[in-house]
């Protein structure tokens, strides 16, 4: 029988629809159904200037808006052949870095709220308070920063604060091995998650899974090694696993934690002093601009003709995801219970992933439904 | 007697369902934070669960996409009374930087469901969420239960 | 037993009274950081009026410009007005405000330095040095000094330019301040043809009666506006912005009508040599013909024909109201003073 999930449903933190197949209690397979979160941003982005279109950006999505604004403004500075200042540079990894822990953190408690192991969902949210803390102290709000602008950042970090941020991360990273521990090395929660929602490299590769799905999968792929501050100035390896399973994505995510905090430390060590944005000349044309956001990589596609955006297309990590775990882990899997976790340890985020309606001939639009609709 | 009783019952249990209806899912995150030991908003008997058919409370976090303009009338029909509407964020109150031309949302959501209280910013602080609720909540659960009569 | 009574209750009454009386979370939940972007503070008194932040403001409806009323002894002020429900909270307002001190704070962002403060708006300001007669009553009149005097020219700094509108009140010659909307030139190019189009083919309808006319006498007719305007709103859906263009350009227009009076022709084929684009052509069949396509309007025909086939008028536009209060564009046509070869 088909069961349906969603959109609004107890297991599920955001509007999607989730048509599992069963047989008895087993899943057979799955389908997904988008389109409650379609808002149309890329067609509002057109006609308006960077400065306005920025704060459209952001709201792509509010988990990971930190990286959305970041590589819009790369991809204006890529159009129009400048870069930010170091020091700019600099405190975009730091934000980035954040970011992403906060992200981390939030995608491993959505999984353990999934599996009812409310003890870790509580210490994960109770670990990500103070990494928010360190974000509002930086950029002045907890969500939707705007911090980024085209040739730089707004506000200049003050000492003090880099200061309070690298306690942060000394206090975060001391308590942090008791939690991954009990991830690890739980019983319990190795039934709930190793060996169910397995996904192939071949499937990874063919779903094109990003990220830390990916990543999990055996795919090593992390774009933060061929940007051009990571690369540079910054020590940075890619964490990758073989298992493929859900123990290994979330396994994953907790990797990604210290090595990010190992990263704002070498960022708050090193930033060099000076100017935080440069006056950008924007130029004309087409460019593009991929980043590693918490979730995968996410592209920019920008048409600007100097003053204002002519066409925009964005690409996020989640849509990706999200089909690969629909077509590839929901695939025999022991219970529905354990099919709602999978779903979760692919840190789905729908708010991103509402991109494209798909329109026929006659212009009846019909709402996305995953990348194997397009043929 | 027994309306006293059920008002202090229904202050201090309080079931919210959050409808994320076209947003960009950083009001929903701000609401999980508040499930956090810092906020711990289950301490004030509140419990926050997405289900419609046993809420008291129904928070709004979105712009209304085209997907949701029966959907949310649904969805408020199928919650029990006494229950309450919050908008929560600026989508619901005016649509934010959604609503210009070109877009597919249809802010505000009191045009869909009538609702009881706002709570705006982009997306609110929790602590603001947690202020504002604790203030309008649970009276107006409490008021709307005996209005019923 | 009475001591583990005394011990319980010594117990109670200080620790456990005490705690729970001064029971305190660790951090203070309600209290916001000093970083914090919260809404913007609206200090009424320096404002300009300018309408800067409106103009920048990413979220539609969050920021407004409200004027106080009057009173018997000052004028009401002027300034920005917050809307909470639509505020994103970016501080972006706060920017661009270009007064000293600022109108509008927002969180630590009003520090940032003066050459960011661009504004990203749809309307640009630009002086034709042809019609400026200098009287500098613009640079007088701008509140944020965007117009400057370079090389004997009056100019406006883009930079600077807040586009509040007030220096195309204080110029005294009409035209000499443009205001161009920047936003969507091609469709304002498809509106300006449309207008054309529309008002030349009115006038070729109604050739017969316009060959009769004397030579010095005006000839006059209306155009309804409605149905132009729309049409222009189909391609802009702006009502001011296609108001403006519409009154700019029927200002500016001046169009040449040339008609043909083929019974005055006696096949002389002066004219079939002179045209310069080749738009007058002659074969046995049908004489002398012209192609309103290919036609340049250059009045070579009208000044060579000696029969006085061609007639060479020139037309002028002007928005205005009818009798009936109708929008209508007036059209006048004139016969040309060119001198025509006798």
């Amino acid at each position: 029988m088909i069961l349906p999930l969603g959109p609004i449903h107890p297991g599920l933190k955001e509007p999607l629809r989730l048509k599992l197949k069963t047989q008895g209690e087993k899943v057979i397979s799955a389908e997904i159904d988008y389109g409650y979160v379609h808002r149309g941003i890329e067609r509002i982005m057109e006609g308006k200037t960077w400065q306005k279109a920025i704060y459209l950006a952001e709201r792509v999505c509010g988990i990971c808006s930190y990286i959305h604004t970041q590589t819009f403004a790369e991809t204006f500075e890529k159009i129009s052949g400048e870069q930010a200042p170091l020091r700019a540079q600099y405190l975009r990894v730091l934000t980035n870095e954040l970011d992403r822990i906060q992200s981390h953190l939030l995608a491993n408690s959505t999984f353990f709220k999934a599996i009812e192991h409310e003890t870790l969902f509580m210490y994960m949210l109770a670990l990500r308070e103070p990494v928010m803390d360190a974000i509002e102290l930086l950029t002045g709000n907890r969500v939707n920063m705007g911090w980024n602008v085209v040739g730089g950042v707004r506000m200049d970090a003050k000492d003090i604060h880099l200061q309070q941020i690298m306690e942060i991360m000394i206090k975060l990273e001391a308590g942090y091995d008791r939690y991954v521990e009990m991830y690890e090395q739980g019983p319990l929660v190795g039934l709930r998650s190793k060996k169910v929602g397995r996904m192939s490299k071949e499937d990874a590769i063919k779903g094109r899974a990003v990220g830390p799905i990916g990543r999990g999968s055996g795919l090593k792929h992390d774009l933060r090694e061929d940007h051009h501050t990571y690369r540079d100035h910054l020590d940075f390896k890619v964490i990758w696993r073989k298992e493929g399973d859900n123990f290994a994505r979330n396994m994953n995510r907790f990797d990604e934690i210290p090595q990010s905090i190992s990263l704002i430390k070498q960022v708050i060590e090193n930033i060099p002093k000076g100017d935080t944005r440069n006056k950008v000349e924007i130029g004309k044309g087409y460019g593009e601009w991929r980043n590693e956001a918490p979730r995968g990589e996410v592209t920019y596609m920008i048409e600007t003709n100097g003053n204002l955006i002519n066409n925009v297309s964005i690409r996020t990590p989640s849509i990706m995801n999200i089909d690969s775990c629909a077509r590839y882990m929901l695939n025999d899997v022991a219970t529905v219970s354990d099919a709602i976790a999978t779903y979760a340890s692919v840190d789905p985020c729908i708010a991103c992933a509402e991109r494209v309606i798909v329109a026929n001939e006659k212009g009846e639009e019909k709402h996305y439904q995953g990348i194997f609709d397009i043929k | 007697m027994l309306d006293a009783l059920k008002d202090i019952v229904r202050k201090s249990s309080i079931h919210v369902c959050l409808v994320n209806s076209g947003g960009c899912n950083g009001c929903d995150i701000e609401v999980v934070a508040l499930l956090s030991p810092r906020y711990d908003l289950e301490q004030y008997g509140i419990y926050v669960h997405n289900n419609p058919r046993e809420a008291d409370v129904i928070l709004v976090t979105g712009a209304v996409t085209e997907q949701w303009k029966e959907n949310l009338r649904r969805i408020y029909t199928k919650a029990p009374e006494p229950k309450v509407v919050v908008a929560l964020g600026n989508c619901p109150i005016s649509g934010d930087v959604f609503n210009q031309e070109g877009s597919s949302v249809n802010a505000p959501v009191s045009d869909f469901i009538p609702v009881d209280a706002e709570l705006s910013g982009c997306p609110p602080r929790p602590s603001e969420i947690l202020e504002a609720i604790l203030a309008v909540a649970p009276g107006a659960i409490a008021a709307k239960g005996r209005q019923k009569k | 037993m009475s001591s583990v009574i005394w011990y319980m209750y010594e117990f109670a009454r200080k620790s456990w009274a005490e705690k729970f009386a001064g029971a305190k979370s660790e951090y203070e939940i309600m209290e916001k950081p000093d970083r914090f972007r919260d809404f913007p503070e609206v200090f009424k008194e320096y404002c300009i009026g300018c309408g800067a932040c409106t103009a920048a403001c990413p979220a539609p409806g969050a920021i407004r410009l409200i004027r106080d009323e009057d009173t018997t002894d000052h004028d009401g002020l002027t300034y920005p007005e917050i809307s909470v429900g639509a505020c994103i909270r970016c501080g972006f307002c706060a920017e661009v405000c270009p007064t000293d001190p600022k109108t509008l704070t927002c969180g630590e962002n009003h520090l940032i330095r003066e050459e960011f403060t661009i504004l990203p708006v749809d309307k640009m300001y630009v002086i034709d040095d042809y019609l400026c007669i200098r009287c500098k009553k613009c640079m007088k009149s701008c509140q944020v000094d965007a117009i400057i005097e370079e090389d004997n020219k009056i100019t406006v700094d883009q930079s600077k330019c807040v586009s509040c509108g007030d220096c195309t009140d204080a110029c005294p010659v009409k035209g000499a301040l443009k205001v161009v909307h920047i936003a969507n030139i091609d469709e304002q190019k498809q509106i300006i043809r449309l207008i054309v189009d529309t008002l030349e083919k009115t006038i070729e309808n109604r050739q017969e009666e316009i060959k009769k006319l004397p030579h010095d006498k005006t000839f006059k007719m209306e155009y309804p506006l409605a149905t132009l305007k729309e049409k222009a709103l189909d391609i802009i859906n702006k009502e001011d912005m296609v108001q403006d263009l519409m009154e700019k350009m029927t200002d500016r227009l001046k169009m040449r009508i040339l008609t043909w009076d083929k019974d005055k022709c006696n096949n002389c084929r002066l004219c079939v040599n002179e045209c310069p684009s080749g738009a007058i052509s002659y074969n046995e069949e049908d004489g002398v013909k012209r192609d309103p396509d290919k036609c340049l309007r250059c009045s070579t025909c009208y000044q060579t024909c000696p029969f006085g086939v061609a007639g060479y008028y020139v037309a002028k536009f002007r928005m205005d109201q009818n009798i009936d209060e109708e929008d209508v564009i007036l059209i006048t046509l004139k016969p040309s003073q060119l001198p025509v070869v006798e």
